[in-house]
């Protein structure tokens, strides 16, 4: 295939997005083994991997989309559908679980009308179930984007998120 | 500047004491994750706004982890040339009301947790008093550090310097005795004396399998090839267990510095830390400490003026649990998927990029430094028979005192459990304590005399492992912490063979039909059968072990099954499916909170009137039990 044809790839939503991606794959370009901080930075930087951006990997970095497909479906962190604005981890580690965090979950279920795994209609949140963040003294934990709630209880669960929606919506 | 010698590390050595050991008083707030998560944010900042509003001329700064969790948000108060006093589940106003004490000159005397009178200089085997004599107007009532049963049997080796230093501050690392082992090793010692010694001191792997440490260098040191690894297995990803993130984010330097001795001795030039990306801090903490250990000379070039070279870097997980298998976590680092690969070759033969590696866990890196400072001798008088030296567990569950701790090998699950733990919450009946993570398995009261070892344990169908210790109580269903594991490592077989899979899904298959009611006569003995296939033809650990909490609950907690495939009901009232919620007329008196509290409409009642559950709509989520302040709401 012609170069130009292999990089015409699908387009970015903003412009900016590839000055982005050009930026991290820049800085890990000398690194053997560097697929991963690649994607890993992409994926908090968009917070998923948008197709574009692996497209970009893959001509950038030499590396068949295939395999770029494969690791991004293989490990937890990376999301090929979009995020919302804040994800909600609640943790399932052991600790967390034998301290009642699936009724966490539950609850979360129930207040944000979406299953674990699935992101509000509004973009607004993302919720996703972790194993273990380490909290496991102060279980059962849950975090919103970088904060960590722990000693939840099911009833707190509904003040914590509308502290996010009231912190949207200013 | 460089530190080329043992006279300029002392020089920072003198600088860090003045830091750690200011003439004024200084504050310290526990701000490793769990300390956060408890609210430390906020007591810092309330702390530091007060400060700022009274003038007041002293010290706040961060510390890590100390490893009584549960009292968090911990503050730490060191009044100069008296005591270090240890405060207690602190927030805004009581921080704002301990500035208050100080600024009047007095001890702040709520809220106290105990008071610390000295510190061990592990590394060094000095001891530090804060006060000498103490201070004899503290109140008597105040426990010693050495005296609460939480710290008593405990000996810090790995957690030598959490809750004691600013783990941002290689300086109060220095202070502490660090480096000193890392500048014996290469000035004084050959890479094969400091192997010899590892080995004398009969160090095991801590991340669970427990290979012999020095044995596993000598592999490496032995093999042929001019370039070799050293890496940090800090890819924690059993599932109540934080050790490593305590380690990392309260003591980084302790990690840094056992790697570059072990790359001394094996001959290594690089390394890597592999830490997963579910620890910020703790990478943050790292990243400081490598670049901090870079600017002194201790990473890098010409080590402490030798010919020895070592770079450190450091690689995020992806959250793979298999990673922390030694062959995923390489293909990990390599950039690939982390699938496992059929061992020999041996990662001391042919690891990262094929050159000979050794992987060991951020529990074993931490112990190196001692062992090299103080000695085998020293190091081995820890610890029991086969399984020398202590281990740090992250003891959690339904215990009174959750958090970290290290022991020596050899003490007993009961000490664990009612010494350090302080016993079962509400006083309820212990059922089993759980260690190995999904390769582990649930430990029954009767047993709770072993002595923890990696022998003791295995002896008994479970593992050591890395150090996760949940334990559970009367209101914990076996059958459904089977399938909690078994979702686990279904989801986490990285699917490459067959046996783990395939039979991963097949037992999850059977355990949720059993906790649904629908299992059969014969179910018990089809899982067994399927676990001794598992465990005999996976290609890694993660399968060979996988079947341990199913084998293991149904050796000790049979009746449990049965009671669910025979009776259909679930004797710890878990299992949604085999349990109903119901209103006891004699006890309700119609408060009506449990129908506000019912999401789906399913309590039906007037006010002052008994309530009723319709069953058809109850979702059995226990909202309506939570609540009920009567004990009318029971569960059958």
């Amino acid at each position: 295939m012609p170069e130009e044809a292999a990089r015409a790839r699908t387009t970015y939503a903003e412009v900016t997005d590839e000055d982005a991606v050009a930026g991290i794959i820049a800085t890990y370009r000398d690194e053997p083994g560097n697929l991963l901080p690649v994607m890993l930075d992409i994926n908090r930087h968009f917070n998923w991997l948008p197709r574009p951006a692996l497209e970009h990997i893959s001509d950038e970095l030499k590396v068949p989309l295939t395999e770029i497909l494969r690791v991004a479906s293989f490990y937890n962190a990376f999301s090929l559908t979009p995020r919302g604005k804040n994800i909600i981890n609640v943790c399932l580690g052991t600790g967390c679980f034998v301290k009642g965090s699936p009724r966490l979950l539950e609850r979360l279920e129930r207040k944000l009308g979406i299953r674990h795994g699935e992101t509000t209609e509004d973009m607004a949140f993302t919720l996703e179930v972790v194993r273990c963040i380490g909290c496991c003294a102060l279980a059962p934990a849950i975090r919103v984007g970088e904060a960590t709630y722990g000693r939840v209880n099911p009833d707190q669960v509904s003040k914590i998120i509308d502290s996010y929606i009231e912190t949207a919506s200013l | 500047m460089k530190i080329a010698n043992l006279e300029q590390l002392k020089e920072i050595k003198a600088r860090g004491l003045r830091l750690t050991y200011p003439d004024k008083i200084k504050i310290m707030v526990g701000m490793a994750t769990c300390g956060i998560s408890a609210g430390a944010d906020k007591v810092y900042a309330a702390l530091s706004q007060r400060i700022a509003e009274l003038g007041l001329d002293v010290v706040l700064t961060k510390t890590g982890c100390i490893g009584f969790c549960q009292r968090e948000p911990l503050v730490d108060v060191i009044y100069p040339k008296q005591v270090r006093l240890t405060y207690q589940a602190m927030t805004s106003e009581s921080a704002t009301a301990l500035v208050d004490a100080l600024k009047e000159g007095r001890i702040y005397e709520s809220q106290t947790l105990c008071r610390i009178d000295q510190e061990d200089f592990l590394v060094e085997g000095v001891v530090r008093p804060y006060a000498n004599p103490h201070p004899p107007e503290l109140p008597p009532e105040f426990p010693r550090y050495e005296d609460l049963p939480f710290f008593s049997k405990q000996v810090k080796i790995s957690l030598r310097n959490c809750g004691f230093i600013n783990p941002e501050s290689i300086e109060e690392y220095i202070a502490r005795g660090g480096y000193q082992a890392l500048c014996k090793a290469v000035a004084e010692m050959t890479p094969e004396a400091v192997i010899a010694e590892v080995k004398a001191s009969g160090l095991r792997g801590r991340g669970g399998a427990g290979f012999p440490t020095g044995l596993k260098w000598e592999f490496c040191r032995n093999a042929p090839g001019e370039l070799k690894y050293v890496i940090c297995n800090a890819d924690e990803g059993d599932p109540g267990a934080f050790m490593d993130r305590g380690i990392l984010e309260g003591d980084p330097h302790a990690v840094v510095e056992g790697m570059a001795i072990g790359a001394y001795a094996m001959g290594a030039r690089e390394g890597y830390v592999y830490c997963r990306a579910e620890y910020p801090l703790a990478i943050d903490h790292l990243k400081t400490a490598i670049s901090q250990a870079e600017g002194l000379g201790l990473l890098g070039e010409k080590i402490f003026g030798s010919d020895f070279s070592f770079t450190l870097k450091i690689r995020e997980g992806a959250g793979a649990f298999v990673c922390g298998e030694e062959t995923a976590l390489i293909a990990s680092i390599e950039g690939r998927v982390g699938e496992p690969r059929p061992r020999p070759p041996f990662p001391a033969q042919s690891g990262l990029w094929g050159k000979p590696t050794t992987i060991n866990n951020v529990k074993t890196w931490s112990h190196i430094a001692p062992i090299v400072a103080r000695g085998a001798d020293w190091y081995a008088s820890f610890g029991s028979g086969n399984s020398k030296g202590t281990t740090v567990f992250s003891l959690v569950g339904k215990v009174n005192n959750s958090g970290l701790v290290e022991v020596p090998l050899g003490i007993t699950l009961r000490e664990m459990i009612y010494d350090l733990g302080g016993g079962i919450i509400g006083d309820r009946a212990i059922k089993a304590v759980q260690t190995g993570g999904p390769s582990g398995g649930c430990i029954p009261e009767e047993f709770l005399d072993t002595p923890v070892d990696y022998d003791s344990l295995a002896a008994l169908g479970s593992i050591m492992g890395s150090g996760g210790m949940i334990v559970m109580d009367e209101k914990d269903c076996m059958v459904d912490i089977a399938k909690y594991f078994l979702d686990f490592t279904r989801d986490e077989s990285c699917g490459k063979c067959t046996p783990c899979r395939e039979g991963t899904l097949r037992l999850m298959e059977m355990l949720e039909a059993i906790t649904e009611g629908r299992g059969q006569e014969g179910d018990i003995d089809k899982l067994i059968k399927m676990s001794g296939l598992i465990k005999k033809t996976s290609l890694c650990g993660l399968g060979a072990t996988a079947p341990n909490p199913v084998l293991t609950t149904i050796k000790y907690f049979r009746d449990e099954y049965e009671a669910h495939i025979r009776d259909h009901k679930c004797p710890a009232k878990v299992c949604k499916p085999l349990i109903t919620f119901r209103v006891l007329e004699d006890k309700c008196n119609g408060c009506q909170l449990c129908r506000l509290r019912c999401p789906v409409e399913a309590v039906l009642g007037t006010k002052k009137e008994p309530h009723q559950i319709i069953q058809e709509k109850c979702i059995k989520c226990g909202a309506c039990y939570d609540g009920c302040k009567f004990d009318a709401v029971v569960v059958d």
